[in-house]
């Protein structure tokens, strides 16, 4: 269904003038990306970025400028919270109150996922004892990860878009602007993933004291030439552990969406540069590859939760346990 | 091919290319929608945390202690079962094997008073059979004793009304004793 509603979508942007093959690529583009203006307009939020920024040294022209205005992703960001909130407390709320304890359809999947994450990777990795104050981290990041990521397959906004173009209603076109997929763009996983480094760090503070723990940075009984060589290493391995898990979801995500849209552009490229019936013979080419990769994408978003989830646990078990 | 190819490459070119502030569209730091991003999990976790999380993590380990306590009770009430079923099986056995004493006891016990009654019925009736026998005899050697007696006086009567005349009674006497002797002769001879 979902390719559907991108072809929809996409002859809803096609209406706006004759589509030619090299938009393909600056259309798949701007799907993955974020919004290039703000959705909404708020003077609050413009007079907090400018006092933040002013406050940091940073002119408004700067690449670093923090403008808190509500782009298509911060918008997709409330809503994926809201969606996973909603839905999980509610689920949970239900299921704790129940006297019968009869999980419902999806609040068994729920627990298989949180009772997998506590056997499997939060007690085997942070340990049977430890494992209870950092599970909530690891689950929110897990079902907020998977939300954003599913939410992204669906095009609703797309959809949107589509009812704004022909209805000449810009404030809901403006949706159709940027994508939906918001752990495509690199600075919410960053975002993340930045919360996984203070986790484990802190972690690793929680555990040994804040000296003991950069000391466990270095293995002890190397020779001590070795040192000058481990420590920078180790150093720069902290550092990176965030960097791969942002960049791991984003692209994963960004790919993943990017050659759904291209498969797309087939049908619209074949059409404007050969005629209505090369069109209509590449679609179920194009129809087919895309719905591949949509049941593909629907695996790689579980996939990525859980790898995001799993080297968040590995990251803080490792902070804890260094003899490992 | 053209068709293919040119979407494909185009975006290698696209996403290498800067855009108007210098940096590729995909990887442009916005560090509104990171600040944006920190507050809104940071907000997530906090409720998950507080209404969902630690709820569903009590209630699992609640219900996992629940089974493994009812799993314990379940143990321990067949083992319960089992030696109840073998005290019962036990108790069985010795009621059966009293009853069975008890039975054999009594069938001894009966047998002992029907073989007593017994003797003592054959015994009386061995009595009262000697007491008939000795009482037949009596009567019977009265019996003879008067038929001897009514034979003599029928016989002594017969003979007078033979000789026609009555002698008297020593002449009876002599009579009859010398016939006695001939008989006792007789009896000798024969």
């Amino acid at each position: 269904m979902s390719f559907c509603l991108y072809s929809g979508a996409m002859l809803g942007e096609k209406t706006t003038g004759k589509w030619t093959m090299d938009q393909a690529p600056q259309y798949a583009i701007d799907h993955v990306a974020n919004s290039p203006k703000n959705l909404f307009e708020f003077e609050i939020l413009d007079n907090l970025s400018q006092k933040i920024s002013s406050f940091l040294g940073i002119s408004s022209d700067s690449l670093f400028y923090i403008d808190l205005g509500i782009t298509k992703h911060v918008f997709l960001l409330f809503f994926v919270s809201l969606i996973t909130v909603t839905t999980i407390v509610t689920l949970i709320q239900k299921y704790i109150s129940n006297k019968k304890n009869i999980p419902s359809k999806f609040m068994s999947i729920i627990e298989m996922f949180v009772i997998y994450l506590r056997d499997d990777v939060l007690k085997n990795f942070i340990g049977d004892k430890e494992y209870r104050s950092w599970a909530p981290l690891v689950y929110t990041i897990f079902f907020f990860i998977l939300f954003g990521n599913l939410l992204g397959l669906v095009p609703i906004f797309d959809l949107f878009g589509l009812v704004g173009k022909i209805s000449h209603i810009d404030s809901i076109y403006i949706f159709s602007k940027g994508g939906n997929t918001v752990t495509a763009n690199v600075n919410v996983t960053f975002a993340i993933a930045t919360i996984t480094f203070c986790a484990f760090i802190f972690a690793g503070i929680k555990k040994y004291g804040f000296i003991q723990h950069w000391k466990n940075l270095a293995p002890s009984g190397l020779p001590w030439p070795l040192y000058f060589v481990v420590v920078p290493i180790e150093f720069m391995g902290l550092f990176i552990r965030p960097l791969a898990l942002t960049l791991r979801l984003a692209g994963n995500m960004m790919g993943g969406h990017i050659a759904l849209v291209i498969f797309i552009t087939f049908i619209f490229s074949a059409t404007a540069e050969i005629g209505g019936l090369a069109g209509l013979g590449i679609a179920p080419f194009s129809v087919s590859l895309a719905l591949g990769l949509t049941m593909l994408e629907l695996l790689v978003a579980v996939i990525q939760a859980y790898v995001f989830a799993l080297l968040t646990a590995v990251f803080i078990g490792m902070a804890i346990h260094v003899d490992h | 091919m053209n068709l293919i190819l040119t979407p494909i490459f185009g975006i290698s070119f696209l996403i290498l290319e800067e855009n108007s502030k210098g940096v590729n569209p995909l990887l442009t730091p916005e560090l509104g929608t990171y600040v944006w991003s920190l507050v809104i999990f940071m907000t997530v976790l906090f409720v998950l945390r507080k209404f969902a999380w630690n709820p569903l993590l009590n209630f699992l380990d609640e219900r996992e202690k629940e089974i493994a306590s009812s799993l314990q009770m379940a143990e321990s009430a067949k083992t319960d079962l089992e030696k109840i079923k073998e005290e019962s099986e036990k108790i069985l056995n010795d009621a059966k094997k009293e009853g069975k004493a008890i039975v054999n006891d009594s069938k001894l016990k009966a047998d002992e008073s029907a073989a007593k009654i017994l003797e003592d019925a054959k015994a009386k009736s061995n009595e009262f059979l000697d007491e008939a026998k000795s009482k037949i005899e009596i009567e019977k050697k009265r019996a003879i004793k008067e038929i001897k007696e009514e034979v003599v006086s029928l016989s002594l009567d017969l003979a007078t009304k033979v000789l026609q005349r009555n002698i008297n009674d020593d002449d009876n006497k002599k009579f009859v004793k010398s016939s006695l002797e001939t008989m006792k002769a007789d009896e000798a001879k024969s």
